[in-house]
């Protein structure tokens, strides 16, 4: 029997060594990304690729020079924040009504929408925003990225709703409280890091979001997702650039997500599993 | 309190209820309902260039059947399904167990894998095709390094597809792990040391324990990747848009261009309803096989 300890030590030697192989493929892209957005122009396409290099910042500042960088992500960010607020102010109430009265079909009817392919829904947007002048507004993009970030919401809430006891509620009722009250006054303060943790996934899909905002956005409207293709069109010749641009929009996400990465898996399987 | 009284409480609550679900109703009926009966609608008629609408009835449908366009765009969606699927499922399982034993995950860990699916398909496709460019990316330098034949990859006829899926499995592993992840917790740790007495080898262990055990999770992740894999979009439209030719045309892919590139309204509803039909399909089918394989 004195060989099972060093099989043990072994079988989590290779294990670690399992774990750093799926670690170094699922960070060299990214790094990647990331170090071409900071080296000199004329190295970024160099043939073999170089390692070492003096970083610099010149792709950021050429991206800002060159493109209405900026702008683009004032845009991203006033439909993204605009959708998560519709989201919440929207996905809260039927969160808890669902959670209350067990009739879920209010709950499913949002995910159904949410299953359907996207481009089902924008042909007759594109049709009746186009009719009504509202091809390009942000009202136009913040309501269609509505419909990402609300069921987010209303998934990610309902088994924080389902956590707190009903005897809560039965008191705040016996106290002549009504079901609107225990709703803003008791159960919301109950359930602050659920609203946290679907805020910041409502967030980063709608950021995320591509189809809609191709397609109802215009020139003035644009969000950085819908103008990756500039970017690439651009950015033929030029890969620093290209690359600052994709490491820009891809942080706010990344961060927002390190931020609850504990939390994150129940509410991305909208509830399908209970982390 | 009088039983009158009573049911006038249970009354205004019912109400109240009711209003507090309405906004997200209302807003999905008007966002989604509406229009999809306005999808059904325009795949009934045709458009002409003028605007002109008449009629036609299942025409757009028939016209579908003949079309060798849509037949090769849903031989297109469903070769990435499946082999996007099958790469995601070994991958995350495989990730998944060695997760589980590794025990204890530092919040940098787990930040670091999440990072592919948190971060927009539309950025994963931009990195990846600088990676992979035929002639200046390091794919092909790390393949000439070892002494292997560069590939065309996303530029290839043929490896299109391949390529898709391996950026999609890139993107999603992680994913799929950290669902299976979760179903490896919560199996009880007491069929491992029934097992474990009994002398069964790891392997056996992992076939016949954890295995059927874990497949109602595995299910459920399923489930959640048809839903994407099934309307592939982003990636191909930022990487290929389709090509090359029609290469990696899927039919998301192919009743967007319809739609928004041809114009031809009519045509693409009856496209995208098709679609949303193979989606829900394979969403119902896939439910199904989960209560049968519940335990």
């Amino acid at each position: 029997m004195t060989d099972a300890p060093i099989t043990d030590a072994w079988i989590r030697r290779l294990n670690l060594l399992q774990l750093v192989v799926a670690g170094i493929i699922v960070l060299t892209p990214t790094l990647w990304m990331v170090l071409s957005s900071l080296k000199p122009s004329f190295e970024v396409t160099a043939y073999p690729p170089t390692l070492v290099f003096a970083p610099t910042l010149e792709n950021y500042a050429q991206l800002t020079k060159t493109t209405p960088f900026l702008s683009y992500a004032i845009n991203s960010l006033i439909v993204t924040i605009g959708s998560t607020a519709l989201g919440l102010l929207f996905g809260i109430p039927a969160a808890f009504a669902v959670s209350w009265t067990r009739i879920s079909w209010p709950a499913i009817l949002t995910l159904a929408a949410r299953m359907a392919p996207g481009t089902l829904f924008l042909l007759p947007w594109y049709v009746m925003f186009r009719q009504v002048g509202m091809i390009g507004s942000y009202t136009a993009l913040i309501l269609s990225h509505a419909v990402i970030t609300l069921p987010i919401v209303i998934w990610v809430l309902l088994p924080s709703f389902d956590g707190i006891p009903r005897s809560v509620f039965e008191a705040a009722q016996v106290d002549g409280c009504s079901v609107t009250r225990i709703l803003w006054r008791i159960a919301l303060p109950l359930v602050a890091s659920g609203v946290a943790v679907a805020s910041i996934l409502a967030f980063v899909f709608s950021w995320n979001y591509f189809l809609f905002a191709l397609v109802l956005s215009n020139g003035d409207s644009k969000t950085l997702i819908a103008a990756a293709f500039n970017f690439i069109g651009e950015g033929s010749t030029q890969w620093g650039a290209l690359m600052a641009a994709a490491t820009l929009i891809a942080l706010p996400p990344l961060i927002l997500a390190a931020l609850v990465q504990r939390w994150l898996v129940s509410g991305l399987t909208l509830g399908a599993v209970k982390g | 309190m009088s039983e009158a009284a009573a049911t006038f409480t249970e009354d205004r609550q019912r109400l109240e209820l009711a209003a507090l679900s309405a906004p997200a109703v209302i807003f999905t009926v008007a966002m989604i309902a509406f229009p999809v009966v306005y999808t059904v609608w325009l795949g009934l008629h045709s458009f002409s260039s003028t605007g002109k609408q008449s009629f036609v009835g299942l025409a757009n449908y028939s016209r579908l059947l003949a079309d060798t366009e849509f037949w090769h765009g849903l031989w297109v969606t469903i070769a990435l399904y499946v082999l996007s699927l099958v790469l995601q499922l070994v991958f995350g399982v495989w990730l998944a167990l060695v997760l589980f034993h590794a025990k204890r995950l530092p919040g940098i860990v787990r930040s670091l894998f999440i990072s592919p699916f948190m971060m927009p398909p539309v950025v994963a496709g931009m990195m990846w095709l600088v990676i992979l460019d035929p002639s200046l990316g390091a794919a092909n330098y790390i393949l000439q390094s070892l002494g292997l034949p560069p590939s065309e990859w996303l530029a290839s006829p043929v490896w299109v597809i391949p390529t898709v899926a391996l950026i999609d499995t890139w993107q999603w592993t992680p994913y799929v792990a950290l669902i299976v992840l979760g179903g490896l917790q919560s199996l009880p740790p007491s069929v491992y040391e029934a097992a474990q007495i009994d002398g069964a080898s790891a392997f056996k262990t992992f076939q016949r324990i954890t295995l059927p055990l874990l497949l109602p999770t595995i299910v459920t992740a399923t489930i959640l990747r048809s839903v994407d894999l099934l309307r592939f979009f982003d990636i191909i439209y930022i990487t290929t848009q389709g090509g090359p030719g029609n290469a990696s045309n899927t039919l998301n892919i192919y009743g967007f261009r319809v739609g928004f590139e041809f114009f031809n309204i009519g045509y693409a509803s009856a496209l995208m309803l098709t679609l949303t039909a193979i989606v829900f399909g394979a969403v119902l089918a896939f439910n199904r096989l989960r209560g049968a394989v519940a335990w």
